[in-house]
């Protein structure tokens, strides 16, 4: 199951290249981001562009801000196959996927990462998405799969999500892009 | 022992060994390289806690414990289980019978293998000691203070900063660690990203690992190496650090909100290894790795107020008219901090140097990557410490591999504008300053540029132990002799001092003689 609220930013206002001051299920800590529909066209990516192959109607932008940050909290399981005491036990793993992109030849770019947190707040684990650069995308517009995985260590009792899209040079448009938000949790690997 | 080393080191150099032994080539295998570099002088802790312990960011019931599990120092990865749970443990007593507190966390792979406890329950103002053990090892024993609460008499903290590995051996972090202070402060540039510098031995004591760094492999080997040195190992285990930031901990000048994707991946990696080497205290704020917070206000009793900058991380391009060097969020907070501040010391934690810098009378700024480069924000930052009142403000600062003494003015183009402050900037480390001719020719430049500049000396390199007591606030310049030996004595070269109450500094009458290539009395 995937632990992230709207990941896919389809929910909540946005559709436009304009920024939104609220997005479901997160908290906008820096700048503004913008939910755009892949239908807009303008160059910002369409359903043809590299991206998801069940990408939905919309994915995320960094709307007009040099810098664009979001965060959610989420709260593991206390209890089943990935609760606490297998937590405790090492027999959990995770992991967290996201495709991310940017315009064209412009190296503006979307980061996604979480880190683990044990109950006092304190970071045990750390996973880092991103950002992809121009090169990566072969200057094309569009979106690439990245994925990290790893064991959740004991005494893991939370995570923060960090989504953040950082505009370079000049211009309005941050054009860091990000969809399909994913972070799971399995019961069947353990520590290695 | 220096004697020996450079003559191994010129050994090495005739018999053609050099190559192979150091500068570190980049064939050898990580278990090669730390042999290479131990033979020429780098001592590591015994495995997997090569890289030693630390402590920090004291407050009067907590204290942050740190270290990593690093079998393999010079390696990217380590050939650990991905996770390994560490035991600690904290003691009243050295010898750590009488234990206080004790617990187990993960070291996981994806920091690295470090360990951050944030240990709570302790006393105020005392001295613990603390040990981790894993693997069926354990570590050296190390010693940190709590910060106490109430009235307080007196503090006694070091600061050090520009600790370039090549340049020298940590002599001042060897002083550092046997001065009797409560706590440290890094301002910066803790390690230097670029690639090897060559020149071993006649130039240089000792070189870097590899190329210019890029990847988080790559930082993570640089802080490796840079621990290293037994010194700063010993200055970590000896006592509690705050810490803040510079430009080489990622690239020289970067700013922190430019530059494009690959800029922006290579920052997440040097800011992750920072993190996976420092007793940093994290996530208490909004934000989460790989970006750590590291501004913040801390007291030592009712006697002195830190405020940590971070002048790195949210800072614009330099030179526009509405460019920022603290950030929007930094700044609003250091003004409420300043509105809210307690009748005690104030000391800000300034990694870059915040006075006006000019290189010669009628000249150009020096260097706009320091706050001479977001003249506005300096204007409107001092202008809200004028307006609000705050007294007794010291700021320290690094960067400069020099050490100057400003009066802190609201603007520095009017010598008879409001004087708010003095700025301490300490002689570095090890890193590289200016020639002796160039001090000698440019000090007095400098004086006649900059009528808030009292003092300047470049030709040496230490640290500097700051005295407080609720009626005076006093710099003592330590320097050591020679950055080419290990074990160089430290010397106090001058001491100024800042009575509570009256804005300015001035020399000790006792040490008013010693050298310098500016003063203005």
């Amino acid at each position: 199951m995937n632990l992230v609220v709207n990941g896919d930013a389809e929910s909540g206002a946005g559709g436009t290249a304009d920024p939104v001051t609220e997005v479901r299920g997160w908290q906008v800590a820096q700048g503004a981001p913008a939910l755009i529909a892949y239908s807009l066209g303008g160059g910002y990516p369409t359903p043809s562009d590299p991206g998801p192959a069940r990408r939905g109607s919309r994915f995320f932008a960094g709307g007009n801000s040099a810098r664009t940050a979001l965060v959610q909290d989420i709260t593991l399981p206390r209890t089943g196959r990935t609760g606490r005491r297998a937590v405790d036990a090492g027999r959990v793993r995770y992991t967290l996927s996201a495709w991310l992109g940017g315009y064209a030849g412009q190296e503006d770019g979307a980061r996604f990462s979480v880190e683990f947190r044990d109950a006092k707040g304190t970071p045990v684990a750390l996973s880092v998405l991103g950002p992809v650069g121009a090169g990566d995308r072969e200057g094309r517009t569009g979106l690439l799969e990245r994925t990290a995985e790893a064991a959740v260590p004991p005494t893991a009792r939370s995570a923060r999500l960090l989504l953040v899209f950082t505009r370079s040079g000049g211009g309005t448009s941050n054009d860091g892009y990000a969809d399909a938000l994913s972070l799971t949790l399995s019961a069947d690997g353990g520590h290695r | 022992m220096t004697v020996n080393r450079r003559d191994l080191l010129k050994a090495a150099a005739a018999a053609g060994a050099l190559n192979l032994a150091w500068p570190l080539t980049a064939g050898l295998t990580p278990a090669q390289a730390r042999a290479a570099a131990e033979r020429l002088g780098a001592e590591y802790d015994r495995a997997p806690f090569t890289l030693g312990v630390a402590s920090g960011d004291p407050q009067p019931h907590s204290v942050l414990l740190w270290t990593r599990l690093a079998p393999e120092p010079l390696a990217a990865e380590q050939r650990l289980p991905e996770v390994v749970e560490v035991d600690w443990v904290v003691a009243r007593d050295s010898r750590l019978r009488h234990v206080v507190a004790r617990g187990t966390a993960p070291a996981s792979a994806t920091l690295g293998h470090s360990v951050h406890v944030p240990v709570s329950g302790l006393a105020p103002g005392r001295h613990y000691w603390y040990a981790f053990k894993a693997l069926g090892r354990t570590s050296r024993v190390g010693r940190t203070k709590t910060a106490p609460r109430g009235r307080v008499s007196k503090v006694t903290f070091a600061a050090a900063n520009c600790q370039a590995f090549h340049d020298g051996f940590y002599a001042a972090h060897r002083g550092i660690a046997h001065e009797n202070v409560d706590f440290v402060i890094h301002l910066g540039d803790y390690i230097y990203e670029h690639g090897q510098v060559g020149g071993v031995p006649e130039k240089h004591v000792r070189d870097h690992d590899g190329p210019e760094i890029l990847s988080l492999g790559d930082y993570r080997k640089r802080h490796a190496l840079y621990k290293g040195d037994k010194s700063l190992r010993e200055a970590h285990a000896a006592h509690p650090w705050f810490l803040t930031w510079d430009d080489h901990e990622v690239v020289n000048d970067y700013s922190g909100t430019g530059g494009g994707a690959p800029f922006m991946r290579r920052r997440a990696a040097a800011y992750q290894a920072w993190f996976e080497h420092m007793p940093h205290r994290d996530s208490f704020g909004g934000m989460a790795l790989p970006d750590p917070e590291i501004h913040r206000v801390r007291r030592w009793g009712d006697l002195l107020e830190l405020s940590i900058l971070d002048l790195r991380s949210y800072r614009s391009a330099q030179n526009l008219p509405d460019g920022t060097i603290l950030g929007a969020e930094q700044k609003a907070w250091l003004k409420r901090t300043v509105d809210r501040a307690p009748d005690s010391w104030h000391v800000w934690a300034n990694s870059i140097m915040l006075s006006q810098l000019r290189g010669r009378p009628g000249g150009s700024y020096m260097f706009t990557d320091q706050w001479d480069g977001f003249l506005a924000e300096r204007k409107e930052v001092l202008g809200h410490v004028h307006k609000s009142g705050l007294e007794d403000l010291v700021v320290i600062t690094g960067d400069w591999h020099s050490a100057f003494v400003d009066d802190v003015r609201t603007d520095f183009d009017q010598p008879d504008s409001p004087l708010v402050g003095t700025e301490f900037t300490a002689h570095s480390v090890t890193s590289g300053a200016y020639s002796p001719e160039w001090n000698s020719a440019n000090g007095p430049l400098m004086g006649k540029a900059n009528p808030h500049l009292k003092y300047f000396e470049g030709n040496r390199y230490g640290y500097d132990v700051y005295e407080v007591t609720p009626r005076r606030f006093t710099t003592h310049m330590r320097v050591i002799g020679d950055r080419r030996d290990p074990n160089s004595p430290v010397t106090t070269l001058t001491k100024f001092h800042v009575d509570r109450g009256k804005v300015g500094s001035y020399e000790d009458e006792g040490t008013k003689g010693s050298a310098a290539q500016y003063r203005r009395d």
